[in-house]
């Protein structure tokens, strides 16, 4: 907790002075003068030059009086109101038999089957801000999530890396709606003394990532305790304190959020530890100059940020995870920065894995970033494309269920939606069957 | 004085007649009825010409030929194909053009077809047979890859007709220098915005509109919410004003009745009136369209401005109906 104590000017905070207001009034009358300044006639303003000639009448446009009526809104209520993530609406429906999403689910008898989200696993994802504004979730009782073919892959392959105790690095790349903050220079950013080539801490970001950590993952990071003789940390901890209560010292303490968030990662990639987790949103992003300058006012590439330097180690196996664990990377189609570096490996990638020939780089082209493809060497790549008509027709009937959908779902509104979208992408369907177009 | 000579004055008097740029429409064409002179016979036969004791067509004799042997020939009513005729005939097969020849061998090749066209030609030759047409079932597969639409065809299935006529009216309405896709991004945010609000609750001093369905079923129909909120307070006549029918003048005003799609524009009218005055709470693209669903709220909860309008309207109506009997505007 901050002391109470001002140690800019080293006063003490006492009654005498919070109580006793400053007496503004009497220090703008003059202390020697008998008579009251106040007193005197006003000054008389000259009148201007246009006003003043005789016989013109100026043409003046009575401006409309906006009447304002009610509290306007609080500094920012505004914002929180746009960004609000409605999870629930009560008017909808409760769906009949929704099964709850788990572990020990058989993942392939349900594709194409719609799933409801357990309880405390929407507080951990709404903490790790996973809901996005523009999903659609305020649209149904309680957030549910239909599962394809490529959630069934995604789920034996975590489980395998589980078991074998190897890292599975994805990209996961498709279409604009079938699924940046970090390097658009709106989060404060600071060189870190002795590194070469320089890289640049984002102590807040830091801070709010580590409190989200805590957040998302409370359970388990309460039952892990460190070890504070392996590190040397900036400030002082106590002995076998929890991992919990690590994080929330960084988060409590920009300054030392970024030490502290190294400590974490030795921490939970250490011996006997659970698989992590690693996913990043928005791959194009990070795959170019930030909008970060250095002093010398020279751009500063997302590699040397050390948040994305960290996801990029770990995505291109320069570190590696002892427990097993995941590190997925979702591209993105909508409004997103083009790279032409991340878009050959992506090609390349996906043609080694369907066992084609490889396409060649362009010769001629010059915005290739060597340090973006040297990034990519080691991941897979899962494409996505559209719903197959079973899994369209299973999302179709949870939101004819739920009383979002008016119409009859049988074979022929089921193509007829697919086919309007693409040839079934999700976000095509729901826009056209739930919005307006929208 | 006597007039002075002009030659020129002469050719005055002509009137100078262009040719008529439209000709028309009635050709000159002479019908070829012929006249009879007196003298001439009543029944003339026909001139003697060179053309005049010629073989009968082709299909005509193979027709003739076929009445002697007794076998079925080709249909002289309608015109044979070259196709058909070849197959009789040998040595014009030879001598036929190299386009001919080849139709020959595709049609050969063609025999052996699929069978969903064998199917389908089995069906149209059953249909032709007078099998029952309404049979659905025979209907189904009749060389229809799709099947045919069931009749009649539902309102909504042309491609200009395809939303609710209501939302396509307020979506025109709220629409702004042409911009159509804006309009249609606030139509869809309005009715999103009425599906997630909670239920109104109405108020027992302002009916809604006979034979609007449960408060608490409106936010799942967000098309019906909208309908029954603008047709609750569509006003059903305007007030004309008639000049020069009173007297003195003053303007007679007279209730006009209106058509269903002009009360609910009148009704959007106001509403969009309402929202125009009313503060934003939030910020960002979907602000109008909130505020809009929000007034539609206040209507169906009976709290909008927009019922007294019209009862305003309604009231003097009432008054101004009594001038309906006035003689002048029964001439109108």
């Amino acid at each position: 907790m901050a002391s109470s104590t001002c140690w800019k000017c080293l006063s003490r905070p006492s009654g005498r002075l919070t109580t006793t207001p400053i007496p503004t009034a009497s220090i703008s009358s003059a202390p020697f003068s008998t008579t009251a300044r106040f007193l005197a006639m006003p000054k008389q303003t000259k009148p201007s030059a246009r006003t003043a000639t005789k016989g013109s009448k100026s043409f003046a446009m009575k401006k409309k009086v906006v009447v304002k009526s009610g509290k306007p809104p609080m500094p920012g209520e505004r914002k929180a109101m746009r960004k609000r993530i409605v999870l629930s609406n009560t008017n909808a429906l409760q769906v009949e038999g929704l099964e709850d999403l788990s572990k020990d689910m058989d993942m392939a008898a349900h594709t194409g089957k719609v799933v409801g989200i357990p309880g405390d696993v929407v507080d951990s994802l709404r903490a790790a801000e996973a809901f996005k504004v523009s999903q659609g979730w305020g649209m149904f009782r309680r957030p549910a999530l239909l599962i394809r073919e490529e959630s069934v892959k995604i789920t034996e392959s975590l489980k395998r890396s589980e078991e074998e105790k190897k890292e599975l690095l994805l990209v996961v790349d498709g279409e604009r709606g079938t699924a940046q903050e970090l390097t658009n220079a709106v989060t404060e950013y600071s060189p870190i003394p002795k590194t070469t080539p320089t890289l640049y801490s984002q102590n807040t970001y830091t801070a709010n990532w580590l409190s989200q950590i805590l957040k998302s993952n409370n359970a388990i990071l309460q039952s892990i305790e460190m070890d504070p003789k392996r590190h040397n940390l900036p400030i002082p901890i106590r002995e076998n304190i929890t991992l919990a209560r690590l994080c929330e010292l960084g988060a409590r303490d920009p300054d030392v959020s970024w030490p502290i968030f190294q400590v974490f990662w030795s921490e939970i990639t250490a011996e006997g530890r659970p698989p992590v987790l690693m996913a990043l949103d928005g791959l194009n992003h990070v795959m170019h100059n930030s909008l970060y300058r250095t002093a010398d006012f020279k751009e500063i590439h997302s590699h040397d940020l050390v948040i994305v330097k960290h996801f990029m180690e770990c995505l291109s196996r320069v570190k590696t995870f002892p427990n097993g664990g995941a590190i997925l990377a979702a591209t993105s189609r909508s409004h997103a920065p083009a790279s032409k570096s991340m878009e050959l490996m992506i090609r390349q990638t996906l043609d080694q894995q369907n066992g084609d020939k490889k396409v060649e780089r362009d010769p001629f082209e010059r915005k290739y970033d060597p340090r973006a493809e040297e990034s990519l060497k080691q991941a897979a790549v899962m494409r996505l494309s559209g719903l197959t008509k079973h899994e369209a027709r299973g999302l179709m009937e949870y939101w004819a269920q739920s009383g979002v959908l008016r119409q009859a779902v049988d074979e022929r509104s089921v193509t007829e939606k697919w086919a309007l979208a693409g040839n079934g992408i999700v976000g095509e369907i729901g826009r056209g069957a739930l919005r307006m177009r929208i | 004085m006597p007039p002075r000579l002009n030659l020129l004055g002469a050719t005055r008097s002509l009137a100078i007649r262009p040719r008529p740029s439209i000709v028309s429409r009635q050709t000159r064409v002479f019908q070829a009825v012929s006249r009879r002179g007196f003298a001439d016979e009543k029944d003339p036969k026909p001139a003697a010409g060179p053309n005049q004791d010629v073989l009968p067509h082709v299909s005509e004799e193979a027709g003739d030929m076929s009445k002697i042997t007794g076998e079925t020939g080709p249909d002289v009513g309608q015109g044979t194909p070259v196709q058909e005729i070849l197959e009789r005939d040998e040595e014009g097969k030879s001598k036929a053009p190299e386009v001919i020849k080849e139709q020959i061998n595709d049609k050969k090749a063609a025999e052996d077809t699929t069978f969903d066209n064998l199917l389908a030609l089995g069906q149209m030759q059953n249909a032709a047979d007078g099998l029952q047409l309404d049979d659905p079932a025979v209907l189904e597969g009749l060389g229809h890859k799709f099947g045919l639409p069931q009749l009649p065809l539902p309102s909504n299935n042309n491609l200009k007709h395809r939303y609710d006529p209501v939302v396509s009216q307020v979506t025109n309405l709220l629409m702004k220098h042409g911009k159509k896709g804006v309009a249609q991004r606030n139509m869809s945010y309005i009715l999103n915005h009425l599906r997630t609000a909670p239920p109104p609750v109405p108020n027992p001093a302002r009916p809604l509109v006979p034979g609007s369905p449960l408060p608490s079923r409106l936010p799942l129909d967000p098309i019906q919410y909208l309908t029954v909120a603008i047709d609750s307070i569509s006003p059903l006549v305007r007030i004309k004003s008639l000049k020069g029918v009173a007297g003195g003048g003053a303007a007679l005003p007279i209730p006009v009745p209106l058509t269903v799609k002009q009360r609910r524009r009148q009704a959007v009218q106001w509403i969009l009136d309402a929202t125009s005055k009313k503060q934003s709470r939030g910020s960002g693209k979907s602000q109008f369209a909130q505020r809009f669903a929000e007034e539609l709220i206040s209507v169906v909860e009976g709290r909008s401005g927009a019922w007294d309008r019209r009862g305003m309207i309604h009231k003097s109506a009432t008054s101004a109906r009594a001038n309906l009997n006035n003689r002048a505007v029964k001439r109108f």
